[in-house]
This record gives structure tokens, C-alpha cells and sequence, in this order.
């Protein structure tokens, strides 16, 4: 049976690698965390190629616009078709920030309306339990970006199947360490994470 | 005085006037000119009218002529039956060679609801099925075959299948009851979506994978595994080992398994065979090895087989080799996701716990028109003619009979002449 592997999600509009370290902190967490068979290190996958579809979780990210040329359009959208699914994480951390402007129109435009998901949504309880929906991130409680904590994560859904999860919360800075720094946490704050990747591979 | 033997000479006399009339009255019968009605088409506009005329005045003998290929619907048939057990005598043809159409349908175990057609038909045929609504499928019988099986993916109730235009109107006499699935492995993209292709058919899902050996993702509310409350089990891979005994039974009581990849070798006596190494080549597939001898192949793969399938006592276990069809939906073409949601659907089906209630058919159904003709008509006879009348069967061993006594009697009479 196919092992997990991490995917970034590379778009020809902005810098899809702002966040190098995240991948393989999270690839540390699964496989610390549960029994899930996890590739030792994860990919980089064109949104224009075909290669995409082998990877059902793809991790999107960025600083500067985010804009789908039509191939990237049509790729994504056939992607979520088939049952994959994105996350998005707005790396500024800024809901004026350019990425999340054009982030927002753009997956709407490809995907679908961005609604407020509940926070008693199945992925805040799928493994970890986060009873209070996200967790906040350090970007948010120090006042950076636009210097609001948010409350909920945004998704395009199907019925009541995440399609896309878009967050305002910077976890890609968050999570953005080397995975033997963990030890230094009290709480590993990438246990959202786990969550996240839990939730793709079973729902 | 008249001697003793004056009245038995006229008693022989007697008997053998009875013969010759007898013999007489039979070839009248034969060669008398009859009333023959006829009847050009088998249309019901044209044969109702008739039997409603022939039911009031009954003909001697009636001759139903078929044209285009179009057997007698079944009322006129049992029409024609009560005529003849009434004493006229029936007899039917065809202008052109009817087909031998019959049509057999039945349920599948779809919740969308699907009935498996299987028409039988000549060899080159084509066969049309429709319902009410029209046509619903068509394809030829290949040279030598005979018949095809469709399924359609809708609940009917009536069917047609028309062959080289012969029709047969067949019904489903049951209807089924369909409960949930039951899905156990550990957290995985093959797990997921054979789950999301078994949704969108609609099918009801019950999920518990693992995550870590204590740790499940569970889905509805597990039950008891049992035939009251799942039509099916699919176990994943081989991290369904602790429950392999309560499966086992629930198997053994007429519930239906789908073991995919290795699981296979944690379901010791219930797999088709031993899953060979994985070949990677092959899209993610666990040959099924050294197959137990009720196994049946459903699919190869090349020279491996992929899907085998066997009884349990009273249930069905079909093991599936392959384990990464998740990939046929993400990476196929423009049709994967319904190719792989209608494999996933067949193969649920195939093995699925469905009990059945009984419906009565409806009253115009025929599923075999030229068998029934022929049962109750008999073969087809040449075109009658004016004047000629068939032999009729019914009264022939009764004048044979008599015929038979009276001689029996006239030459014992004379047998026993001066004998006190």
C-alpha cells in the first residue's frame, strides 16, 4: 500500500517555497505521532503536471500573489474533482496582504465559495483534540500581520468534506523549524498539523 | 322357426355396418370442407377482434398467421388455448423466423438501484431492452453467442428486450434490501477513497481505520458485525487481525467480505488463494497465488490473477489483489472517477448481504413468448386452406376405439359359432 508523501504544491505566480522547513517538520510529526506508513521526505509538484494527482494532500504557500494561470486553473480543479485536497496557508499572516487577496479570489474563482469552518468541524477532533477549533499561532498573539487572532479556518466544502482549507494563521512560519527543535517546545505546536494530515487520509 | 344362429348373423351384420359407417363418418370428417378463420397479422388490433368473434361463434379450426417477427402477446395465446380445449382446432405459423428471445432480470445490490438484464438471442442478434420510458441499451450477441447480459443503473420494474424484433417482456420479482457497509484497515489513500467512491453510489458507510495501534478514526457507529446491520465488509489491509474471528462468522452466516492486497493472509480459510509479492508494475497488485479449488478468477492481470472470489458457506468472499486503486481515480483520464466508483460498486455487490421480499409479477409479462407459443399451441403447422381441416386430436381415439370393439366383437361372434 502507498506510503503518505508530503506534497508542495509549486504555482508559477509566487514564491511556493517560502516555507522549506515545514515539510519535513511535519513528515517528523506524523511519523512520531501515529502508525501511518510516511515517506522519509516529501516532493515538490508542479500544479501544471500530472504528477500532482499521485499526491491527494497538496500544502500551498506564500507570500506574493497567488494567481492560477488556466492550466493551474484546470489542473486544480480536476484535482479536487477526484477527491484531493489543499491545504492554504497565507504566509503573511496579514488578511490585507497581497496573498491573501489574491488567494481568496483565486479559490474562489477555481473551487468554490470560502466559508467559516465551524469549530466543532471533525478536523479539530480527528486525532488531536483542539477544542477550541485552530490553535492560535505566535505571529498572531504578538501582533504581527494584521494583528488579529483569528477564530476559525476558512474551507471550500463538499457536503461536509474539507475540498480546500485556507488559513489566515502563518502556521507556515509556525512550523517552520527543524524538527529537532521540537524538544525545545513545551507543546509541539504541529500537532494541527498531524490533525490536517490525519483528516485527508481518512475522510 | 328361425334357427339360433339367425340372430347372431344379424347381429355380425350389424356390427359391420357400425364399422363401415364409422370408417365413413372419419373420411367425411377428413375431406368435409371446414370454416378455416385466418388472421394476417399477430397484431393485437387484428387477432382481438377475431377472438372476440370466435370466442361467441366458435370455427372449427382456427389458423393464426405471425408476421415482422411478432409473437402472439400472451392473452391471445391463452385465448387460443381455451378455443381448443373447447374443440376448435389451432394451429399458427410464421410469415418470417421468430427469434427465440427470452429475457431473465433481477436486482443488484446497488443503493442507487440497478437490475441486471440478460436476454438470450440468436448469435448476430440485436438486442434492444427498454422499458416504459424506451430504449435503455443496446448491443449485437457476437457470432456463435447466445444472448447478453446488461446492467442497467436504474430500478425497473418491467422490462423489454427485443431481439431482431422479437420481444419479450420480462419483470423483477424482487426487491431488495440493502444495509451498510462496513470498512476496518489503517489510515490510507486506498481506504479513503474506495470509501468516497462507495458514498457517492450511496452506499452508507461505517469507517474505523487506524491511526496508531490504539488511535482510530471512526465513521457512523460500529456495531456488532452481523447480517442485521452490514450488507458487506471491506477490510483493508491485515490490521484487521483481532477481528478476523467475529468476520469469520459473520461470513459463515451469509455476509459478503472484500479482502484487498495482503489482507488476504490474515483471512485464513475464507481468501480464493495466497497474495503473492507485491508487483509494482502492476499499479499496486498482490497476485492471488495457489487458488483453493472453489475459487473462481473474476479478473487478470495479465498472467496473474487480480480478483477471485469464492463461497464461504453461506456467504461470499471475493479477495482483491490490488491495493492502490486510488490511483486509477486520481491519475486516469476523463472517466476515472466513475470507472473506479462502478469497479468498487460491482465488486460491493457481488458479494453483498441483500435479503429479498417477493413482488408479484405484472400481468402482461412474457418473459419466453415463441417457448410459451409453442408449449401451449405446439409447433408451427403450414398455412390451411380452404376446405382442409387439421386432424383433430381430441376425437380420433374415440372413433379408433369404437371402430377397434365393433370389430373385436363381430369376429369373436363368429369365432364362437356352435359353441353351447
Amino acid at each position: 500500500m502507498s506510503e503518505f508523501v508530503f506534497a508542495t504544491a509549486k504555482y508559477e505566480s509566487g514564491d511556493w517555497d517560502a516555507a522549506p522547513l515545514v515539510p519535513a517538520n511535519l513528515i517528523d510529526s506524523v511519523a512520531r505521532y501515529t502508525a501511518i506508513d510516511v515517506a522519509p521526505r516529501g516532493v515538490v509538484v508542479p500544479l501544471t503536471s500530472r504528477e500532482m494527482f499521485e499526491y491527494p494532500l497538496l500544502y500551498v504557500t506564500g507570500h506574493l500573489p497567488l494567481r492560477f494561470t488556466d492550466a493551474e486553473r484546470r489542473n486544480v480543479q480536476k484535482y479536487l474533482d477526484r477527491g484531493g485536497m489543499m491545504f492554504v496557508d497565507d504566509h503573511n499572516h496579514d488578511t490585507h496582504g497581497v496573498f491573501h487577496q489574491t488567494a481568496t479570489e483565486e479559490l474562489t474563482r477555481t473551487a468554490g465559495r470560502l466559508v467559516d469552518l465551524p469549530n466543532t468541524h471533525e478536523l479539530y477532533q480527528c486525532f488531536f483534540a483542539f477544542p477550541d477549533g485552530p490553535p492560535n499561532t505566535t505571529h498572531e498573539l504578538n501582533g504581527w500581520g494584521d494583528n488579529l487572532v483569528h477564530d476559525h479556518l476558512q474551507a471550500v466544502l463538499r457536503g461536509n468534506r474539507i475540498e480546500v482549507l485556507y488559513s489566515s494563521k502563518d502556521y507556515s512560519s509556525e512550523w517552520g523549524y527543524h524538527p529537532d527543535s521540537k524538544r525545545f517546545n513545551e507543546v509541539d505546536n504541529t500537532r494541527f498539523g498531524v490533525n490536517i494530515i490525519v483528516y485527508a487520509l481518512t475522510r | 322357426m328361425p334357427s339360433r344362429a339367425e340372430p347372431r348373423a344379424a347381429a355380425e351384420w350389424g356390427l359391420r355396418v357400425v364399422v363401415f359407417a364409422l370408417l365413413a363418418w372419419a373420411f367425411w370428417r377428413a375431406i368435409r370442407p371446414v370454416a378455416v378463420a385466418a388472421v394476417g397479422q399477430a397484431n393485437a388490433a387484428v387477432v382481438r377482434p377475431a377472438l372476440e368473434r370466435w370466442i361467441t361463434a366458435p370455427p372449427g379450426a382456427v389458423h393464426v398467421t405471425m408476421d415482422r417477427g411478432a409473437v402472439l402477446p400472451a392473452y391471445a395465446r391463452h385465448w387460443l388455448v381455451a378455443l381448443r380445449r373447447e374443440g376448435t382446432a389451432v394451429t399458427w405459423n410464421a410469415t418470417t423466423a421468430l427469434g427465440p428471445t427470452a429475457i431473465d432480470a433481477e436486482p443488484v445490490a446497488d443503493p442507487r438501484g440497478a437490475t441486471r438484464v440478460r436476454v438470450a438471442a440468436p448469435g448476430g442478434a440485436t438486442v434492444v431492452v427498454r422499458d416504459v420510458l424506451g430504449p435503455l441499451d443496446s448491443l449485437r450477441v457476437a457470432a456463435g453467442g447466445q444472448g447478453v447480459t446488461v446492467t442497467i443503473p436504474a430500478s425497473v420494474r418491467g422490462i423489454d428486450g427485443v431481439a431482431d424484433g422479437t420481444s419479450a417482456r420480462g419483470a423483477v420479482t424482487e426487491a431488495l434490501t440493502l444495509r451498510r457497509l462496513l470498512v476496518l484497515g489503517r489510515a490510507g489513500w486506498e481506504a479513503k477513497f474506495l470509501v468516497r467512491s462507495l458514498e457517492e453510489e450511496g452506499w452508507t458507510v461505517d469507517l474505523r481505520l487506524a491511526v496508531t495501534p490504539k488511535t482510530r478514526v471512526i465513521q457512523g457507529h460500529i456495531a456488532a458485525i452481523d447480517t442485521a446491520r452490514y450488507a458487506a465488509v471491506i477490510a483493508v489491509d491485515s490490521s484487521v487481525a483481532p477481528a478476523v474471528p467475529h468476520i469469520a462468522a459473520y461470513v459463515r452466516s451469509g455476509g459478503g467480505l472484500v479482502v484487498v492486497g495482503s489482507a488476504a493472509r490474515v483471512f485464513r480459510g475464507l481468501d480464493s488463494g495466497t497474495p503473492g509479492p507485491r508487483l509494482r508494475d502492476s499499479g499496486g497488485l498482490y497476485p492471488v497465488t495457489a487458488l483453493v479449488p472453489d475459487a473462481v478468477v473474476l479478473e487478470r492481470q495479465g498472467n496473474v490473477v487480480a480478483v477471485a472470489a469464492r463461497r464461504v458457506e453461506r456467504g461470499r468472499v471475493v479477495q482483491v489483489g490490488y491495493d492502490d486503486s486510488w490511483r486509477w481515480r486520481m491519475t486516469g483520464g476523463d472517466s476515472a472517477v466513475a470507472r473506479h466508483r462502478a469497479w468498487w460498486t460491482a465488486l460491493v455487490a457481488s458479494v453483498a448481504y441483500a435479503p429479498s421480499t417477493e413482488r408479484a409479477p405484472p400481468p402482461d409479462a412474457d418473459a419466453a413468448p415463441l417457448a410459451h407459443l409453442i408449449d401451449a399451441l405446439g409447433p408451427p403447422a403450414p398455412t390451411m386452406r380452404a376446405g382442409r381441416a387439421p386432424p383433430d386430436p381430441t376425437r380420433s381415439p374415440w372413433v379408433f376405439g369404437a371402430l377397434l370393439a365393433a370389430l373385436l366383437l363381430e369376429w369373436g361372434s363368429r369365432r364362437l359359432r356352435g359353441r353351447r
